[in-house]
């Protein structure tokens, strides 16, 4: 694990994001504190609707009506609170000092622009002196992805696969050397070939570069691979937060053990894994009190009704849930 | 029973900047799906996946080769007489969000398909609503509850649920479940995948599963067969687990090392196989389909095309699965978990 003392950490505080609905302002994120560590790759997975990509937009202070932060803070080393910036200060962070790949990137190409074009603007927007070096950049992470750089730059969008323009994607993300980079389901069109590869290539640039980086999926096969930490959400909330070995091995949030369960393996005994019950909640049918996952919960309990679970951080691991508490003086979990 | 025999197609591709453009999806492939029986095709984006669904479904033709369905050759029938063994053959789409009108309710969507199946089979219209009901009840969802509403007011796990059960209006003996869960959230995949199970259990239905996501096909039940695609070509075949766990076709040991590991639960398997290449389309036909990107490549692997067999090749083991290699060699490449 990297731990270089270059890279920026990135503190989420009490983040609160709500959109406007017909049912009035409903929150997609709520109180959500997080921290990503310095040099280390987190992240973070949840179903559909779970509030990912909010939380993503958030880091960039570019969360769009009918959204609106509504609360909390995001500090990053060296720009402070991100969501205090405006105008041309915040246009500067976004690309420069916070790299991204928003979900929607296949579609937010220019479809009348050449990618070479757009990285040439790109470059220009943030006063990038020599622009042959930019290209030359472009070219080589594009290589490292299995791509024919000069290709892709001379072809528009429509002339690339959608696995060919989620690496373009990933290359425009990473090339202004930004310490802090944002990827929002940068695999999820790809195939297992080309996923492992391109997990392998962020891997690589990551450490190469000393950055912190959030990577977002619904998959978590996707993070296991490069992630150090894992953040899990569900209902706008962080239930779980720890390094990624331990999350996986021995989840405590029951969320994440049912999820976990949930996943199809190669290996093992195929009764073992089971469907959770019930459905993922959308912001209309999120309870207003009580756990957010109750509805789901084997190990509900009456409180957990009436009375949101804390988040305790506990051996460098967080939690949200009362049956995980503090720690039991009696032994009484069962992990295995 | 449906089976085929050296089923190719060619697309011919025009609006190219060179003319016309060749994408050969099929290369002679060989299918047996038994009654009951579950199949499983995987392999990469482009491999011919779904063509060759879209062909055993009738959606699709084929340039030669022969599909014989129940001890009928499909060439001997005309068009019109083939439709009675299509219609026992469905599709469920991938996508459980465009796959229902967004303007009809369920009971509606369900309705239609199955007024057309109560002429067919001379029942009355009150056994449409009941049926209706009863296939909903049979994909395990509420019909009190889903009946009324609309798709957007259903999750994905149910919408797959109410695609599955429109396709059971027909009375299918064969589901073509054509990446059925890949856009399924992940804690309602099993469910489905059970689903397909217990229909091939208590109906009798088989199933044709496509998935790139090799460890769903071990979900759709026992005896399952695996056929992994490559470039048009089925270049390995036999029971899902042999394959899986004993694969010895270099592009299925590729396939299957690149599935993530999940640390902490999982350890990665004692070897890896990784392409020396990715994937061109415009890769040259001469040879193994495989050898430009095969770490195991050796010269005859470039002048001569294996076919899908049980020879042992240069290694002498013989091997439960087909494989079409000249140097197949089981590798444990899958991860193993981790304590109990
Ligand atoms: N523009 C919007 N207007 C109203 N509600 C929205 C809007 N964008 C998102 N939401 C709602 O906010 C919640 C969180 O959405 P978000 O896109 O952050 O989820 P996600 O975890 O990224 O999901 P996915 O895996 O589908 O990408 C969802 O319930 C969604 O319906
Ligand atoms: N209607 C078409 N016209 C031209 N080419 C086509 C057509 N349909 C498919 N192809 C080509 O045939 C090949 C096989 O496509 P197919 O859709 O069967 O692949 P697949 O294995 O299902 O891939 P995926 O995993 O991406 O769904 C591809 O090269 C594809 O581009
Ligand atoms: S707080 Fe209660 S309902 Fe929520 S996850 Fe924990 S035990 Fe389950
Ligand atoms: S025939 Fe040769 S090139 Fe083809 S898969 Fe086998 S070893 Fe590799
Ligand atoms: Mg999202
Ligand atoms: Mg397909």
């Amino acid at each position: 694990m990297t731990r270089d003392s270059a890279a920026p950490e990135v503190r989420i505080r009490d983040l609160t994001v709500v959109y406007k609905t017909p049912a009035g302002e409903l929150p997609a994120v709520s109180g959500v504190s997080l921290t990503l560590n310095p040099g280390t790759i987190t992240g973070v997975v949840g179903e559909s609707g779970s509030g990912k990509s909010t939380l993503a937009l958030s880091l960039l202070n570019a969360v769009q009506p009918p959204g609106r932060i509504a609360a909390g803070s995001v500090e990053i080393d060296g720009l402070g609170d991100v969501l205090h910036l405006g105008g041309e200060d915040l246009r500067r962070t976004r690309g420069r000092k916070v790299g991204y790949v928003f979900q929607a990137a296949q579609s937010s190409l220019n479809p009348l622009k050449t990618i070479g074009k757009q990285l040439l603007d790109l470059g220009r927007s943030h006063d990038v002196d020599d622009l042959r070096a930019l290209v030359a950049d472009a070219k080589a992470l594009l290589a490292r992805m299995g791509l024919d750089g000069a290709r892709v730059l001379d072809s528009h969008q429509h002339e690339l696969s959608g696995g060919m323009r989620q690496r373009v994607g990933i290359m425009l993300a990473l090339v202004l050397n930004a310490q802090v980079v944002v990827l929002d389901e940068p695999t999820t069109a790809l195939d297992m070939i080309t996923q492992a590869t391109i997990l392998r290539i962020i891997r690589e640039v990551h450490e190469e570069r000393a950055l912190t980086t959030l990577v977002i999926t619904h998959d978590v096969g996707a993070v296991a691979e490069v992630a150090d930490d894992l953040a899990v959400m569900y209902g706008g909330r962080v239930v779980e937060h720890g390094p990624i070995t331990e999350v996986l091995g021995t989840p405590r949030h029951p969320y994440t053990q049912g999820l976990i369960r949930a996943i199809p393996r190669l290996s093992g005994d195929i009764s073992l894994a089971r469907a959770l019950p019930g459905r993922p909640p959308t912001l209309g049918t999120l309870p207003v009190a009580g756990c957010v996952f109750r509805e789901r919960c084997d190990k509900r309990m009456e409180i957990c009704e009436t009375v949101e679970p804390e988040t305790v951080t506990h051996d460098g691991r967080t939690v949200a849930c009362h049956a995980v508490g503090r720690p039991a003086p009696v032994k009484r979990r069962e992990y295995a | 029973m449906i089976t085929g025999t050296a089923i190719t197609k060619t697309f011919k591709q025009r609006g190219n900047v060179l003319g016309k453009r060749e994408v050969p999806a099929l290369r002679g492939v060989d299918f047996a799906i038994p009654k009951g029986g579950a199949v499983s095709f995987i392999g990469e984006s482009g491999c011919g996946k779904t063509t060759l669904g879209r062909i055993i479904a009738g959606l699709e033709t084929y340039d030669s080769g022969e599909i014989v369905i129940d001890g009928t050759p499909m060439s001997s029938l005309t068009h019109r007489n083939r439709q009675p063994y299509y219609r026992r053959i469905q599709l469920i789409h991938q996508d459980p969000y465009s796959a229902l009108n967004p303007t009809r309710t369920i009971h509606q969507t369900l309705e239609a398909p199955l007024r057309l199946r109560a002429r067919q089979t001379g029942r009355s219209k009150s056994w449409v609503d009941v049926r209706a009901e009863e296939l909903l009840d049979l994909v395990g969802i509420d019909p009190g509850y889903v009946l009324p509403r609309y798709p957007h007011q259903l999750s994905g796990g149910m919408r797959q649920r109410v695609v599955i059960a429109r396709a059971l209006t027909m009375d299918p003996e064969m589901l073509v479940a054509d990446e059925a869960v890949s856009m399924i959230d992940v804690s309602l995949r099993l469910g489905i995948l059970g689903l397909l199970r217990d229909l091939r259990e208590r109906l009798g239905v088989s199933v044709l599963f496509i998935t790139h996501d090799i460890a769903t096909a071990r979900y759709v039940g026992d005896e399952g067969e695996l056929y992994v695609i490559y470039r048009g070509q089925v270049v390995e075949r036999g029971p899902t687990e042999t394959i899986i766990a004993d694969p010895v076709h270099p592009y299925t040991q590729s396939l299957l090392s690149a599935i993530p590991v999940l640390h902490g639960l999982e350890r990665p398997g004692a070897e890896q196989v990784v392409p020396t290449e990715a994937l061109d389309e415009a890769q040259t036909d001469e040879g193994c389909l495989f050898s430009r990107r095969c770490p195991f490549s050796t010269s005859r692997c470039e002048s001569e095309r294996p076919v899908l067999g049980h020879d042992g090749g240069e290694s002498g083991e013989a091997t439960v699965q087909l494989h079409a290699c000249f140097h197949p060699r089981r590798r444990s490449v899958i991860p193993q978990g981790v304590g109990a």
